[in-house]
């Protein structure tokens, strides 16, 4: 299961590590420019700069394989969540969402549902995400504006995206797969309460 | 080794002087629309929606394939020049396919209005489309042409430099894994273009059969094929030209700046092993691009993290430390080439790392498809190919000393430069702050907060990029003033005498 409320950490952690990452660059091209006017012998040069590649090597060989056990149980899909509390079926068609409780048996063209509805905080909901024409793709904001979930909506398969609302309020859905000209309009509205 | 007389040369060099010229024809006209796309989602001006999707459409499909017609062409004139003969005729047949799929594109856009974004992600093409469905077969056509005319390009020089050096697995570099003695030494050059050609061609097909399949839906619309498998084949086909793009550059900043620094840079076991991996890393990363696709089968989705993970290991740990060892107290005079290829692996190293991040799968479900996305391959294409790029038409237009003295190039460079990573900055921001990535404006967001943001830093995005076109025409000027009048790199000392 996500930490999806702490979700802004997870955006901020990965602008902190991008941001020291850029910053560990650039003092290296500065490092290099200035330091290039002294003259060293290659093999020399090769000597030092291959002793500290080999230390480079292995820390980084480890942070992946550790970053790799860290980060892939981490995973949004079913088999990573919690049993739901409540079923939701999401239809996306061109442009609009259909949103309706429990698991639907009709076609994702015949479903019925509407652009708002209402669900409870405090419960696992899993979302049964499909697609009635073209890929789209369901993503959820709370009313900060912060993207905390989200899935493709496709033709032909059923995304399953479980979520927790642990805050009551409102909740947007906005389309993160170009589906064609009024994709950025293409909004629903969740109240949790 | 081979021996070229000087009108072969000449030949070469002309062909590449005809590319050299239409890339820096289309390259700012490429550059325009995405400065007008940005204009619309700050506000300040207003573009039908119809508009501004055909214009993402160009732009997109414009400059993945302009910078990685670029950088083949580039490898083809060293190649050609130093290592292998090949046939101008077909360096001219590839042109003009190229040529022509690219006006066909441009027309069935610009007159067309198809707008299906880059990767016309099936079934869009076909339904709800707000073009007439002749673009969209005028559109598939085109991009095939486009990818048979790759297709026998890199054909034509695997086979040519495999015939060259004994055998395929020797373009590899297997052969110094064992214990024989190496009869002929392979350049890195040499081993990096098969390396990037190889699952190039694999991943041509895939958009062959992609675009097949498209093919057909259009004469008969009531198929309907697994949309699932077709996102699998356009992504494997994007990503790979995209990701190959940067490497075919690496290729000759390995063969250009030991040029520069007056220190060899040679193939040896360390750099086999790293450069087989990548050839793997290269194939399988791509599956990071369906995370958000559930259904994929979960080892799918494992193979996309590790893959891309393991990508940085070869790339820093070879590559980058092998920039290092190059200039590390080197007495380098810094001329505009060299700071290109440092700069441009600076931007890949930036770019890179943000694509590992987006690639982490738990990070990737609050990334996926916002401005995450664009900043990171323009990061990786604008501060990395496109330097390179530049930095191999100064290579071909000026002589060593000219490069080092050109004090007006050099400020433009470093204007580039800082607007590139200035307007780069601006789509980051947006990722960061959720901003969905192709919206034609974010006026339609009913959160304020990110409405407002979002149009903020498309008018901040302003700023660089009208520092990086200043940048950009300071160069071009001393580019063009000096490309058609000299020979003077044509005097060619094959790297490996
Ligand atoms: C100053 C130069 C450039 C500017 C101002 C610019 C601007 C833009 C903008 C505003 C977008 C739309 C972003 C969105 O909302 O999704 C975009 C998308 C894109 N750009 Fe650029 N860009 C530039 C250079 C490049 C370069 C060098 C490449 C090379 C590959 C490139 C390739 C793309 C691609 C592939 C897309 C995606 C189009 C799509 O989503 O279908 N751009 N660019
Ligand atoms: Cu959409």
């Amino acid at each position: 299961m996500l930490p999806f409320n702490t979700l802004l950490t997870i955006q901020r952690t990965a602008a902190i590590t991008s941001f020291l990452a850029g910053a560990l660059v650039v003092a290296v091209v500065i490092f290099l420019i200035t330091t290039s006017s002294t003259s060293e012998d290659k093999t020399s040069v090769k000597h030092k700069v291959y002793k500290l590649r080999g230390r480079y090597f292995f820390v980084l060989t480890l942070c992946v394989i550790a970053g790799l056990f860290i980060s892939l149980r981490l995973l949004p899909y079913t088999k990573f969540q919690e049993k739901p509390d409540e079923i939701v079926t999401i239809v996306a068609m061109q442009w609009a969402w259909k949103m309706a409780p429990g698991i639907s048996d009709k076609s994702p063209a015949d479903f019925e549902g509407s652009n708002e509805i209402t669900l409870p905080a405090g419960r696992h909901i899993q979302f049964n995400v499909t697609s009635s024409d073209v890929n789209h793709d369901f993503a959820i904001y709370n009313s900060k504006g912060v993207l905390i979930a989200q899935t493709q909506a496709m033709p032909q398969y059923h995304n399953k995206l479980e979520h927790y609302f642990s805050e009551k309020g409102d909740y947007h859905i906005l389309c993160l797969e170009y589906c064609g000209m009024p994709h950025a309009f293409m909004v629903g509205i969740i109240h949790i309460n | 080794m081979i021996q070229l007389n000087p009108a072969e040369i000449k030949n070469q060099r002309r062909l590449v002087i005809v590319w050299s010229i239409t890339f820096l024809i289309a390259f700012p006209l490429l550059i325009v629309l995405g400065l007008l796309m940005r204009l619309n989602q700050g506000e300040e001006i207003k573009l039908g929606i119809d508009t501004f999707y055909v214009l993402m459409t160009l732009h997109g499909l414009g400059m993945a394939g302009v910078l990685y017609s670029m950088a083949f062409a580039g490898l083809w004139y060293l190649i050609s020049t130093r290592y292998v003969r090949l046939s101008v005729a077909t360096g001219y047949v590839v042109y003009f396919l190229i040529l022509a799929g690219v006006t066909g594109l441009a027309y069935a856009t610009l007159l067309g209005k198809f707008g299906a974004g880059w990767y016309l992600l099936y079934p869009l093409p076909f339904k709800g489309t707000f073009w007439p469905t002749w673009s969209t077969g005028l559109s598939i056509i085109s991009l095939t042409v486009l990818g048979v005319a790759w297709i026998i390009g890199l054909v034509h020089v695997v086979y040519a430099l495999s015939k060259e050096f004994g055998g395929f697995t020797n373009l590899l570099g297997w052969q110094y894994l064992g214990k024989k003695e190496i009869k002929r030494e392979l350049p890195p050059i040499v081993m990096i273009t098969t390396i990037s050609l190889i699952p190039g061609l694999i991943a041509f097909l895939a958009g062959a059969v992609f675009l097949i399949m498209n093919l057909m839906q259009y004469f008969e619309p009531t198929l309907a094929f697994d949309t699932l498998l077709l996102k699998n084949l356009v992504f494997f086909f994007g990503h790979t030209l995209v990701n190959i793009t940067l490497y075919c550059c690496l290729g000759w900043v390995y063969a250009l700046l030991p040029e520069f620094t007056g220190r060899e840079w040679k193939t040896n076991k360390v750099l086999v092993y790293s450069w087989n991996a990548t050839f793997f890393f290269i194939l399988f990363a791509y599956f990071h691009h369906l995370y958000m696709d559930f259904v994929q089968p979960l080892p799918f989705q494992y193979a996309g993290q590790i893959a891309s993970f393991s990508s940085a290991i070869p790339a820093t740990a070879i590559t980058m430390f092998g920039v290092i060892t190059q200039l590390y107290h080197s007495k380098i005079k810094w001329g505009i080439v060299p700071l290109m290829f440092l700069l441009g692996v600076a931007g890949w190293a930036i770019g890179g790392f943000a694509a590992v991040v987006d690639s982490t799968i738990a990070v990737n479900a609050v990334l996926h498809n916002t401005l995450w996305v664009p900043a990171h391959f323009h990061t990786y294409m604008l501060g990395g190919v496109v330097l390179f790029i530049l930095g191999f038409l100064f290579y071909l237009s000026h002589t060593k000393e000219e490069q080092e003295k050109d004090k007006t190039a050099k400020f433009g460079f470093w204007l580039f430069v800082i607007g590139t990573h200035s307007f780069i900055a601006t789509f980051y921001s947006g990722g960061l702050r959720s901003i969905p990535r192709r919206y034609n404006d974010y006026s339609g967001i009913p959160i304020e907060a990110t409405h407002s943001m979002g149009a903020f830093l498309a008018r901040l995005a302003l700023i660089g990029i009208i520092l990086l076109l200043i940048g950009l025409m300071v160069m071009y000027i001393s580019i063009l003033i000096k490309l058609g009048k000299k020979n003077n790199t044509t005097v060619i000392q094959a790297a490996e005498a």
